[in-house]
């Protein structure tokens, strides 16, 4: 993981005392809260519904243990003990005060954290992959290139006002668990012509009110060539970017107007007159970025366990757990390991920090002392040995983080919605926990098979819905909130935009409606290993509106 | 004194906007600048005057128009209509940068005391405050951050390279 | 025109607040029930304090919202202004989590 450099805590030390100074002139009236909103925001604080809500960066989603044990302590001195794992891989809490925030970031800063940028019209924390460094499909780790893109895009001079926001991700694997086609900018790496590594260039996706897949201007960019190209396709955008319109203001918008291909044009001349600046990804620096990102000193052990091949056998409970929510890993006799956030005793993401304090003494104990986040709200243990899965398996169990349902039914992505959400139309947290509730049955979340549902909370798409295979939008209908269904939806590799599928049910009738498409699958499907978006995408929304509505 | 900062210290404002060039005889002496499209109407009998000449962009004006006049000008002006509005960021970047300007670049509009880092960092070395901005503490607002990561117009290289 | 009461977040805080006016004396509460509410020229009476707590910053970006009196009290019109005046309509997950660590 990356380590520091005395410039980089400088940074953040003078960011802290930087933001103390404008929450002062704020409380004294200096500035005026036009002016602070700003400010506040390129720091990751929001004033919600109910109070200020401070995102905090978790840089790709890759955590140590001591900064764990940070968001724990915060969670527990200045908010309710508990905060909540976002769909961009960062952490946020519900309840601080103004006057302590500088506090926080001054606790987050004694282990490299911080909430920059984590909020604003600039450039996002870089997004990734939760699996990186460890995954069997990888091309190549992209937590270097992450990182480059970090530091590049920190404080960016010339992109911290920019139109609207602008988030990176970028992918290293042959399957995309990054999302890497709904973002401003995705980048995944490929395998050239000539062997060498490059990025297939995904501009212009995005969800919000207007959903679009990103559109490939590049096929293969030079892996050296990463910052100059990136800061090529930002200066395009902040220079013609829409600022008239706030929803029309995303690069998406801009790609869509302008046309991919005179968009492209106006890219590539803009790098042609910086491809060979300072920017340039020489080999020493890709060398000394990616000495940080080294594999660990993995033990040389055999990719069978007798106590583990036990307990498969006799423990039924420990068998589902392996099966949903283990990955097999890189390095034979080790695994990696989904922490299920998804309960129906907690809204999706949300951890206490009694759970954050346990699960960074599992690291320590089982996981190299490092932790993950995931884009659709779960965390990681990434080095896990096999023959410690039982062990592990005990200890996450008792932590109520050992549900057997990464990818499936009940692994529910939902944005705070109105429980908490300044912005919000419709409530998303209890139609995710009464869908839960309602399939939490082993055998039935099984037999569906790999299946997503996300739930949104209003039009600007935190919960990713219309990347889901069946995707839940709430709106407020006359005072009322009802939930909207599209389907056929993808996040990944083959990304694809849900499709409505007819007028949206009340409340009480949403969970329903959820058992009735899923029964349609069932009933379609040709064999189990047909999953719905294959059903799906084969025999098309007939059926499933004739059962919905006819 | 000014609302003026030039340089990283207080000034006094020598220029004077000018627009309405229909009759040359007219033109005032001393410094002066004019609009993009006065300059580009009238560079010859704006030229043939004594005293400084500055040209003003508006943030949509593409400065690649100007970049063969740079060498006479000594002011070009940019706007920042309001606070979140970055794009003279960029154009302040390319006419120092790309284009090699070595006059004053101007931020006049929304010249904030939470801006002033980001703007020097991009060329910017001329600032008229908004009204209510103050000088003399404004002035701290370019040593709060010390440490900067990428390349723009006061560092050619990123932080990686600079290291030994 | 129906009873409307102002709202708006304390500035320090950031909670959800509701103003109280009484005798001219302008004051925060957490508790719509004792927020003061009113119409028409009371209404008017009601914005003026409101700007003014804002300029004084004390709180941010205050508005009316509409009230229906109740046996308990005012209760907000909008669902949206009910979950602000009571809280997440879903439990808290500190009060809900079965974590029971294990001895280190």
């Amino acid at each position: 993981m990356y380590q520091y450099s005395e410039q980089d805590h400088q940074l953040l030390l003078e960011r802290v005392a930087q933001f103390r100074g404008q929450v002062e002139r704020r409380l004294k009236g200096e500035l005026s809260e036009d002016e602070f909103k700003h400010q506040r925001l390129r720091n990751g604080l929001y004033l919600q519904l109910h109070a200020y809500m401070l995102r905090v960066a978790i840089p790709y989603g890759l955590l140590s243990s001591e900064q764990m044990r940070t968001l724990a302590h915060i969670a527990r001195k200045y908010d309710k003990g508990y905060g909540h794992f976002s769909t961009r891989q960062n952490i946020q809490y519900n309840w601080p005060k103004l006057e302590d925030v500088p506090d926080i970031l001054d606790d987050l800063a004694k282990v490299e954290m911080h909430a920059i940028q984590t909020s604003g019209n600039c450039i996002r924390n870089t997004t990734s992959d939760p699996l990186a460094g460890v995954a069997r499909d990888e091309i190549e780790d992209p937590r270097p290139y992450c990182e480059l893109i970090r530091q590049w895009s920190t404080f960016h001079p010339e992109f911290n006002f920019l139109p609207r926001k602008f988030k990176i991700a970028v992918s290293g694997a042959t399957h995309d668990r990054a999302a890497v086609a709904v973002h401003d900018i995705g980048l995944r790496l490929v395998q050239g012509e000539n062997g060498d590594t490059g990025f297939e260039v995904f501009v212009g996706g995005g969800l919000g009110r207007t959903p679009m897949i990103g559109k490939v201007i590049r096929p293969f960019l030079p892996k050296q060539d990463m910052l100059t190209y990136l800061e090529a396709i930002l200066r395009v955008y902040n220079q013609l970017g829409r600022r008239d319109n706030l929803y029309k203001a995303r690069i998406k918008i801009l790609v869509h107007e302008t046309g991919e291909e005179k968009f492209r044009e106006l890219v590539e001349a803009e790098w042609e007159k910086i491809k060979a600046s300072g920017l340039y990804i020489r080999d020493e620096d890709l060398a000394w970025i990616k000495g940080f990102f080294n594999d660990p000193d993995y033990e040389d052990l055999p990719d069978r366990d007798g106590e583990f091949e036990n307990l498969l056998l006799s423990n039924t409970t420990f068998a589902r757990w392996v099966d949903k929510n283990i990955e097999l890993h890189k390095q034979p006799g080790y695994r990696i390991v989904y922490l299920s956030l998804k309960t129906a005793h907690q809204p999706p993401g949300d951890v206490t920090a009694d759970q954050m304090d346990a699960i960074a003494d599992l690291a320590d104990k089982y996981s190299l002392g490092q932790i993950r986040t995931t884009h659709r709200q779960n965390l990681v243990l990434s080095d896990v040995k096999l023959k410690d899965l039982p062990a592990l398996w005990e200890e996450l169990v008792a932590l109520d983080l050992a549900t057997p349902n990464y990818n499936h039914v009940t692994d529910i992505i939902s944005c705070p919605g109105l429980d908490y959400c300044a912005l919000a139309t419709a409530r998303s947290i209890p139609i995710s926990q009464a869908i839960t509730a309602r399939f939490d049955d082993y055998d039935f979340v099984n037999d569906l098979g790999d299946v997503s549902i996300n739930i949104s909370g209003c039009i600007n798409a935190c919960g990713h819905h219309h990347v889901a295979n069946i995707g839940i939008l709430g709106v407020n209908k006359k005072g009322t909130e009802v939930y909207q269904l599209t389907l056929g939806g993808s996040a990944r590799e083959d990304a694809a935009i849900g499709k409505i599928i007819g007028p949206a049910f009340e409340a009480d009738e949403i969970v329903d409606a959820i058992g009735k498409v899923l029964s349609v699958y069932l009933e379609n499907r040709e064999d189990p290993e047909e999953t719905f978006l294959m059903t799906y995408r084969r025999i098309g929304q007939p059926s499933f509106k004739e059962r919905l509505y006819g | 004194m000014d609302n003026y900062i030039k340089d990283r210290k207080a000034d006094s404002d020598e220029w004077m906007p000018f627009t309405g060039l229909e009759d040359g005889d007219s033109l005032p002496s001393g410094d002066i600048y004019v609009p993009l499209e006065e300059w580009l109407k009238a560079r010859e009998t704006l030229l043939a005057r004594n005293g400084r000449l500055g040209v003003s962009l508006r943030n949509t004006d593409d400065p690649a128009l100007i970049q063969n006049d740079l060498e006479r000008l000594d002011l070009i002006v940019l706007e920042f209509p309001k606070m979140a509005d970055g794009r003279a960021f960029s154009q302040a970047r390319l006419l120092r940068e790309r284009y090699g300007f070595e006059g004053e670049i101007r931020a006049t509009g929304d010249v904030l005391y939470d801006q002033l880092f980001y703007m020097q960092r991009c060329g910017i070395n001329g600032f008229e405050l908004r009204g209510d901005q103050g000088v003399a503490n404004s002035l701290k607002a370019f040593d709060e951050m010390t440490v900067t990561y990428q390349p723009a117009s006061d560092e050619e290289l990123p932080i990686w390279r600079r290291q030994v | 025109m129906a009873l409307q009461v102002y709202t708006a977040s304390l500035l320090k805080e950031g909670l959800v607040a509701y103003l109280s006016l009484e005798n001219g004396l302008p004051s925060w509460t957490p508790d719509i029930r004792q927020a003061t509410a009113g119409t028409d020229a009371e209404l008017d009476a009601l914005k003026l304090a409101a700007e003014q707590s804002e300029q004084e910053n004390l709180i941010v970006a205050p508005y009316a919202i509409e009230v229906l009196e109740t046996e308990t009290g005012y209760v907000a019109s909008t669902k949206r202004e009910q979950i602000r005046a009571n809280g997440p309509t879903i439990s808290l997950p500190q009060d809900t989590a079965r974590v029971s660590r294990k001895a280190a």
